[in-house]
């Protein structure tokens, strides 16, 4: 639930990109760390391998700016892929507020995004929280490799959109897409926020 | 000094004071700030904070996979700052406190005085949910011009 400082009027909201791995969720992250003003963000830190790979999680803070009064910040955490990580992706989707599924759409990746929706789907409900209750968004990653070997994002939205929640074509690497997948979740979590009141 | 609620501020302020730590914070399980002190920028505050829960987080399903229980308090002693970090029970659920001390203190009087502020929040905290607050009618109006302003889309 997002944290709702009323003294100082301030909000806070935890969103989780969850995925396979090589999927992009760091890649999300960094292009948002490269474009978002320096005063409206903190440092990005990474825990990862020495390889680069997520070990742990990724997380940037920004600020979206004063809405109606309320100092807007958002935590954006992203979760290690590789399947053996489990323990560490319930730890980090723990009050998560919001999440982006980010889907690679290599045809050949199909199997493997399907596994990660069906694992964000059980440590969901592991915290008691539905997957069709959560504000969600689909990202469907690597639009820009060639047509044959990528799905089209309406072959994905037929696997993965049951609840025809927001989802958005994207080329992460070269920010196409970034924005406006986390305008989409921002929106949804705030929306959600401003119709339920906040609680501490 | 800043805190979410006002009760929390006189525990927190009298903790700094008496223990003589650089740096306290106190957060949620997920890695929400509660109150801070000794930060300059709120951003850096939600940066120590993710990194503190993780580190409870972790330790705690280290403790489950042992069948340990649970583990107590996280220490590292750096060769000019410490770092303790422990995780305590409140009415609304678990909490994470933090604290940085430096040669001026020791660990024994930052565990001892700590001990006492679990305590003073555990008597101060509101026996009822705090009064719920309906965000302004404006709200979403507002909301997609600062994310229009941001994202500039």
């Amino acid at each position: 639930m997002p944290l709702v400082n009323l003294t100082a009027r301030e909000i806070t909201c935890k969103l989780v990109y969850y995925g396979p791995g090589r999927c992009g969720k760091t890649t999300n992250l960094q292009y948002i760390h490269g474009r978002v003003p320096e005063n409206r963000r903190g440092r990005m830190v990474s825990l990862a391998t020495q390889s680069d790979r997520t070990l742990f999680f990724d997380f940037l803070p920004i600020e979206l700016g004063v809405i109606s009064g309320f100092t807007t910040r958002f935590q954006l955490y992203t979760v290690p892929g590789q399947v053996y990580y489990n323990a560490t992706r319930r730890l980090v989707l723990q009050g998560a507020d919001g999440v982006v599924f980010v889907a690679d759409s290599q045809a050949r990746r199909f199997d493997e995004n399907v596994e990660s929706f069906k694992n964000l789907q059980d440590n969901l409900l592991e915290q008691g929280v539905d997957i069709r209750q959560i504000p969600l968004v689909l990202q469907y990653n690597k639009q820009d490799l060639p047509p044959d070997l990528i799905l089209s994002p309406a072959e994905l939205d037929d696997t993965f959109n049951f609840r025809s929640v927001p989802s958005l074509p994207a080329d992460a690497l070269h920010g196409t897409g970034v924005f406006e997948t986390l305008k989409a979740l921002s929106t949804v979590v705030l929306q959600r926020l401003a119709a339920r009141p906040p609680s501490l | 000094m800043r805190t979410i609620e006002p009760w929390v501020e006189r525990p927190l302020t009298t903790f700094v004071a008496e223990a003589q730590v650089r740096v306290a914070l106190l957060m949620t399980s997920s890695g929400m700030v509660v109150a801070q002190h000794g930060f300059t920028r709120s951003l850096d505050v939600m940066t120590a904070a993710a990194l503190g829960a993780g580190i409870v987080a972790s330790t705690r399903e280290i403790a489950r996979e042992m069948n340990a229980g649970t583990f107590g308090a996280v220490v590292h002693q750096g060769p000019r700052l410490g770092v303790y970090l422990m995780p305590f029970e409140m009415p609304t659920g678990t909490w994470i406190g933090l604290a940085v001390f430096g040669p001026d203190t020791s660990l024994g009087i930052v565990q001892l005085f700590f001990g006492r502020l679990v305590d003073d929040l555990g008597r101060d905290a509101p026996r009822e949910a705090p009064a719920r607050q309906v965000l302004p009618e404006t709200f979403e109006d507002d909301l997609n011009q600062s994310l229009r302003a941001l994202f500039g889309r």
